[in-house]
């Protein structure tokens, strides 16, 4: 085993023939695939030890016949593997990462999603809904025979006939017309899902937020845009080229076409109104209050001018995108606002008169609200977002007179559809929540939205300036313990002039959380890398042991309770925050969307240069005149800030919170949060953040709860595997990749990139 | 005084511990330079791995001979190191070879080892079991003195892990320092694309450090678990614990990472019993995480690399 | 190029200087003055210890014995460098380059120098984060300025180009440029020739002498490229083993003994004789050997 054993055997290698050579590499290959089939093998099996057979789930994986399903699995994988050369020239033609996208989206949609929230129904998956449904006579015969009429085999069925077309479309170059009727079936499929589910929900008269048949729909059309793609581009663009020629062509015709789907979706599909045991449409809904004192304006709203406004806004965007009319885009971007806003204004008065006049199982103002109004407020976001696109685009077509001074310009120029996709956050952060059930709701507040929060101000640390910083929930757990004291919650009372709401003491956390950050980054900072990790765990450790420990001041383990939630008085501003949700939701996006703005700044500015040329070269950047000891300060107290405000946020949210919320496995978390959505890239660690929040949430329906940390580890080891820049690397970050080794093996040639879709 | 030398021993038991996972995370930063995150689960795997051997060999309530004793040590010891090495070198190929070839970020690294720490230890949960207390054969915790001086007392557990620690230590102090592998491993962490340039093979070295400090992880799971306890999350506080005491002695760093481990497990036991402790009225187990936590950021703002540096193999 | 354009005010004076890592003595009481508006090149063999001077000069190390008084931009008082932290001595108007270069690589060419441009800019995060008027103004001009700098090493079409995707030579006077941007009254290039093609050789003196001449920029360089160094260095100092050997005009130094005798590695009387009988070409390619050494 020594070095010059070494150097002989790679002698000997080398001497054997080539073919010799790849049979090795085949055989390893193989063995790995086989490994790889037999973990899985194990992650599935249900099954636990116990203390008296610790080899019990072992032999009930690993020799039970379903081994075999697994084998084939790993045999699948090594075909795939191996045949990936020749595979890739077939998926970059036209239309086969939008098919096979789709396809895949309508599969998790019957497997994994829920069709319906109804509890009648145990199982509200597809799998559980289809018996009931295809049994059920009082449904329309056309949803019934969606749900299963012959074998139960329907809507497989219909996945396998349009995917087979559009595939022989893809085959045979020249035929168009196949890619057509395959696309425009694929459509027709994905609406009669969507009729489908909504004939159901009717049918149940049950409040549902369930997303099955709009994932399925979703996955239609993508399958059926790969139909058109496939027809209109005869085998010779790839279908990235395509799309990025339908941006040029019209920028903002993508966002048209999604708000038309939403928005018809909304009025004619969802439910407008929905106190406990009914959905009811727009129509419905319209004629529940006749009579019941609703004003004209919201009756004729409901009665006719819901559609009268969509169609105007729909129309007019889609003609300012066509004709890229700068002034009709504004009109456009305008009149979709007006109808938001007069949108929201019915939604209100119609849900506040029907909790008023004791509708059956009507609760007040925005409650009861079925899923129909906020998709059309999503809509005429979407749309108003596309005027405002194509107005803004001419101005943007104004050529740069200086050449390259601004250099983002110039980086922006590689993500055009950047802007489209805001629009469509936009829409969906304000839009989605309410119609979310309580669970999803709960989830997005004190979860998904607080690490989002954290994981932006991580980024600063970790990602803009490269320090490695293992114990940043301690800054949150200050930020929530400054809370707590200053509204009087602990053993220690602040003097009556200090006691605040909650929202006052955030300039108090972000001050003392700014001085923490100092405190500990001074005497530290001078410590490299891996120093730096320890000594930082190290400080969070040392802040959640004090706190528990420290009963007189913090109450110890016992935590703070009692924290009042938060509340504006600010002259004609008179809001509480209480029980609902979806309050703390909006109050977070306020707080996630001046940060982000604010960041976004910081990292074009002379700061955000300095923190990026210190992590790369710190000597470099002293011999330039960067005093490095300062800026990583500035990064330690900003990305400290933010957490003291997630802090306050999430004290007076949650109300009480004990030390063991700021574990020292949360902070590992959200450090691996930021890598994993791409570090120094904002919405990448945003999108990781959200993505490895959600997805445990997610799994609790799919998969023994108890495995779910399990199956969060798999995912981010294969996430840095495939992509170890993240889900959305940043520009700065991508240029250190392909750095170090470039040694291109067959192995690492062997696996997809991870790029495309 | 006696006393005092008691707790001595304690610490020293769990300094050695501590020494011998400290161990595989030095070994692996000296040729990679990056933290080994998933090396508790390593340690884990051992401590699970050595139990099914030992196990399977002998039964519960027996009291062997002092044959069998170190029958079962080595046996134990042995199979602890074979499936902490096996693991560590999965390890290797599945969450850090790949990122290697594609010249991730050294981030990357970490969190690839992050996921592959919570797969594994999850994983373990739910193919063994998930109580926290699984015990080892009782005949491993009989409290035998084996040395009772003027009040001065060794059990037979803590001279095992001691001694046994120590054998290993200075076993892989002399393969580092002497032998062929050893001088491999010290060139690819002093400068990897020259070693390649003399014909050391990287991967294998690297494959081959992973090995080590996999076999000494899986070994000290096993004494672990014959002295306290083991469960799918054992790794996680002795992991982070010896990962400081690598830094202590400075990362990379070979006896570095003994002298920190013993030096930590010796704070850790002792502090609590100095007067002036009791006379600050911080009672309680928790302070001593803290104190110690102190205690290491002080020594690394005074000696920013760790007591004795980061050379890998470089005599202190 | 060999009339010095110096004006007689001193902008480094080195006295006495020693510096040693243990036992290893690094530089063994070297003297030396740097004079304004001079291009002063240090030439010595590998290991003579030319990048510890620059270290030294730079508030990299720190020497154990001498001083070292700084008065980089013309009006300066004299100031110690030693004990001064490395971006201190830059703010003072000391500007660096590397022997292996050392830019940001993920930062396009232009960041790259802004980022030496606005080490003298005062807008802090507040204004950056809420866009204040100074920190746009100040964005702009360290835009324009940075532009101006890579317009005059001739980078200005490579300018949003990520600094690690540009040529090697482009490389270089890209890190030149990134000093420059710093506003220096000194620049220390350290080896900026290594590894470039004969052109870029050329291009490159062209460049040290119109960052001279036009910018009143004084140069201290380190090269091992003889023909580069006499032809644009107004005076030389050798260094041999930590130790001053020689100082003088090319021509001075190009006859030296003890100069050659360091080169060759012979001693003095040899080397002498050699000079005796040699043409000065000959000393010059034997001079430009060593450059295989590097």
């Amino acid at each position: 085993m020594s070095t010059y054993t070494d150097v002989t055997k790679g002698g000997g290698q080398s001497r054997r023939s080539d073919a010799a050579e790849a049979r090795i590499a085949l055989a390893k290959r193989f063995a790995g695939c086989m490994f790889l089939a037999f973990v899985l093998a194990l992650m599935i099996g249900t099954q636990e030890g116990t203390q008296d057979d610790f080899g019990y789930a072992f032999r009930k994986s690993v020799f039970a016949p379903r081994i075999g399903i697994f084998a084939l699995i790993g045999v699948a994988v090594f075909l795939a593997v191996t045949f990936w050369p020749r595979i890739v020239p077939y998926l970059s033609r036209a239309g086969v990462r939008p098919l096979a996208a789709g396809a895949l989206t309508v599969v998790v949609s019957f497997t994994l999603l829920n069709w319906t929230d109804s509890t009648d129904l145990n199982n509200g998956k597809f799998g559980g809904l289809r018996p009931a449904a295809a049994q059920t006579g009082g449904i329309d015969p056309v949803a019934r025979l969606f749900f299963g009429s012959a074998f139960s085999l329907t809507p497989w069925l219909l996945l396998l006939i349009v995917v087979a077309l559009v595939a022989a479309a893809i085959r045979f170059e020249d035929s168009s017309t196949l890619g057509y009727v395959g696309g425009g079936l694929a459509i027709v499929f994905g609406i009669w899902a969507q009729y489908a589910q909504s004939a159901v929900r009717s049918f149940l008269d049950y409040p549902d937020h369930s997303t099955g048949a709009g994932v399925a729909l979703l996955g239609f059309v993508t399958i059926g845009v790969s139909g058109i793609v496939v027809a209109r581009s005869h085998g010779k663009a790839d279908s990235g080229g395509f799309f990025q020629r339908v941006y040029d062509w019209r920028p903002g015709m993508p966002l048209v076409a999604l708000g038309a789907v939403v928005g018809l979706v909304g009025l004619f599909s969802a439910a407008w109104f929905s106190p406990t045991d009914r959905n009811a449409g727009i129509g419905l809904t319209s004629t529940m209050f006749h009579g019941t004192g609703l004003s004209g304006f919201s009756a004729a709203y409901l009665a006719w001018l819901a559609y009268v406004l969509f169609f105007a806004t729909l129309i007019l965007a889609g003609a300012a995108s066509y004709l890229r009319h700068h002034l009709l885009g504004w009109v456009a971007a305008g009149l979709g606002v007006v109808s938001l806003l007069v949108t929201l204004y019915v939604m209100h008065d119609f849900s506040g008169l029907a909790a008023q006049s004791k509708f059956d199982g009507a609760t007040g103002a925005w409650d009861n609200l079925g899923t129909g109004g906020w998709m059309l407020c999503g809509a005429l976001t979407v749309l108003a977002g596309a005027g405002y696109l194509v107005a803004r685009h001419e101005q943007v077509e104004v050529p740069d007179a200086a050449p390259g001074v601004s250099s983002d310009a110039a980086l922006a120029a590689g993500s055009k559809l950047g802007p489209a996709l805001l629009v469509v956050i936009i829409a969906s952060a304000l839009f989605f929540p309410p119609t979310a059930t309580q669970f999803w709701q709960t989830v997005l507040v004190t979860e998904i939205g607080i690490y989002v929060l954290l994981a932006i101000g991580l980024n600063v640390v970790v990602g803009w300036a490269g320090l490695l910083d293992l114990g940043f929930i301690a800054f949150y757990a200050i930020g929530s313990y400054t809370t707590a004291y200053l509204t009087g919650r602990l053993p220690v009372k602040p003097p009556s002039f200090l006691e605040l709401t909650p929202l006052a003491a955030i300039p108090f956390a972000i001050v003392i959380c700014l001085v923490a950050g100092v405190l500990l980054g001074a005497p530290t900072l001078r410590l490299r890398g891996d120093y730096l990790a320890i000594v930082t765990l190290g400080f969070g450790e040392i802040i959640r042991v004090v706190a528990n420990n420290s009963t007189p001041v913090t109450n110890g383990s016992r935590g703070a309770f009692n924290i009042p939630p938060p509340e504006i008085h600010i002259g004609p501003l008179d809001i509480k925050w209480g029980d609902n949700v979806l309050g703390y939701w909006y109050l977070l996006l306020v707080f996630v969307v001046i940060v982000v703005l604010l960041f976004n700044r910081l990292e074009h500015s002379r700061l955000g240069r300095a923190w990026a040329a210190i992590r790369e070269d710190e000597v470099a950047a002293q011999a330039t005149g960067i005093n490095t000891v300062r800026v990583k300060l500035l990064a330690f107290a900003i990305g400290a800030s933010t957490s003291g405000v997630a802090g306050v946020y999430f004290a007076s949210q949650i109300g009480s919170f004990t030390p063991e919320n700021f574990i020292l496995n949360n902070s590992i978390l959200v450090v691996a949060y930021v890598v994993f959505g791409g570090m120094g890239s904002l919405p990448g660690a945003m999108a990781g953040a959200a993505v490895l929040t959600w997805l445990p949430e997610f799994l609790r329906d799919q998969v023994p709860a108890e495995d779910r940390q399990m199956w969060i580890g798999a995912v981010i080891l294969l996430m840095m595997i495939f992509r170890p820049a993240g889900l959305i690397p940043a520009r700065r970050r991508r240029a250190e990749l392909g750095g170090l080794d470039k040694k291109d093996s067959s192995e690492t040639t062997a696996v997809p990139a991870g790029e495309g879709m | 005084m006696h006393e005092f030398l008691n707790y001595v021993v304690l610490g020293l038991t769990r300094g050695s511990m501590y020494a011998l996972i400290a161990l595989g995370y030095t070994l692996v930063y000296g040729v990679l330079q990056l933290i080994n995150f998933a090396h508790s689960e390593v340690f884990m795997s051992g401590a699970f791995g050595s139990y099914l051997v030992v196990n399977a060999v002998t039964h519960d309530g027996a009291h062997p001979a002092w044959y069998g004793v170190i029958g079962i040590l080595v046996l134990g010891l042995g199979s602890g190191a074979a499936v902490g090495a096996a693991v560590a070198y999965g390890l290797e190929r599945v969450a850090y070879r790949p990122l290697r070839r594609r010249g991730a970020p050294k981030l990357a690294f970490l969190i690839s080892a992050i996921g592959a720490s919570f797969f594994l230890s999850q994983l373990a949960g739910k193919l063994f079991n998930r109580l926290n207390n699984n015990d080892f054969p009782t005949y491993f915790n009989v409290n035998h003195h084996v040395v009772a001086v003027a009040g001065v007392t060794v059990s037979l557990v803590q001279a095992i892990i001691i001694v046994s620690a120590l054998v290993m230590m200075l076993f892989l102090d002399t393969m580092v320092n002497r032998t062929k592998l050893g001088s491999s491993i010290r060139a690819v962490a002093e400068d990897a694309p020259t070693a390649a340039l003399m014909g050391i093979d990287i991967d294998k070295t690297i494959a081959r450090t992973f090995i080590i400090g996999g076999a000494l992880a899986g070994a000290a799971g096993f004494l672990f678990g014959t002295a306290y306890f083991f469960s799918n999350t054992m790794g996680f506080i002795p992991g982070v614990k010896a990962f400081a005491a690598a830094v202590l002695g400075g990362i990379g760093n070979i006896r570095g990472a003994m002298l920190g481990g013993m030096l930590l497990g010796l704070i850790e036991v002792l502090l609590p019993t100095f007067p002036w402790w009791h006379a600050t009225g911080l009672i309680g187990i928790q302070w001593t995480d803290v104190v110690a936590f102190l205690i290491l950021v002080l020594i690394l703002v005074l000696r920013p690399t760790g007591l004795l540096g980061e050379k890998l193999g470089r005599a202190a | 190029m060999s009339t010095p354009a110096s004006t007689g005010e001193v902008v480094y004076d080195v006295r006495n200087v020693t510096l040693r890592f243990g036992g290893v003595v690094s530089l063994n009481d070297v003297n030396l003055q740097m004079f304004r508006g001079e291009i002063l090149a240090v030439i010595g063999p590998n290991g003579a210890g030319k990048t510890s001077l620059f270290n030294s000069l730079t508030g990299v190390y720190t020497p154990q014995e001498g001083t070292i008084m700084l008065a980089a931009r013309a009006g300066d008082v004299p100031v110690s460098a030693i004990g001064k932290k490395t971006h201190v001595i830059n703010h003072l108007g000391v500007a660096r380059t590397f022997q292996n270069i050392r830019l940001f690589p993920a930062l396009t060419a232009l960041e790259n120098v802004k980022v030496g441009v606005e080490t003298r800019m005062k807008s802090g995060p507040i204004a950056s984060m809420l866009g204040l008027p100074r920190q746009r103004r100040e964005e702009r001009e360290s835009t324009e300025r940075a532009f101006e700098l890579l317009r005059s090493v001739g980078l200005a079409a490579r300018a949003n180009e990520l600094a690690s995707s540009l040529a090697y030579g482009e490389q270089r006077r890209l890190e030149i440029a990134r000093a420059l941007g710093t506003d220096p009254g000194v620049i220390l290039l350290d080896e900026p020739a290594a590894g470039t093609n004969p052109a870029e050789k050329r291009e490159l003196a062209a460049l040290i002498q119109q960052i001279n001449a036009e910018r009143g920029v004084s140069v201290l360089l380190i090269e091992h490229d003889m023909k580069l160094v006499m032809s644009v260095a107004h005076r030389l100092v050798v260094l041999n083993f930590g130790q001053k050997i020689a100082e003088g005009s090319p021509e001075q130094i190009q006859k030296d003994p003890a100069v050659v005798a360091a080169y060759l590695g012979t001693t003095t009387e040899e080397a002498s004789e050699l000079v005796g009988t040699a043409s000065v070409t000959k000393i010059d390619t034997d001079l430009d050997l060593t450059e295989g050494d590097v």
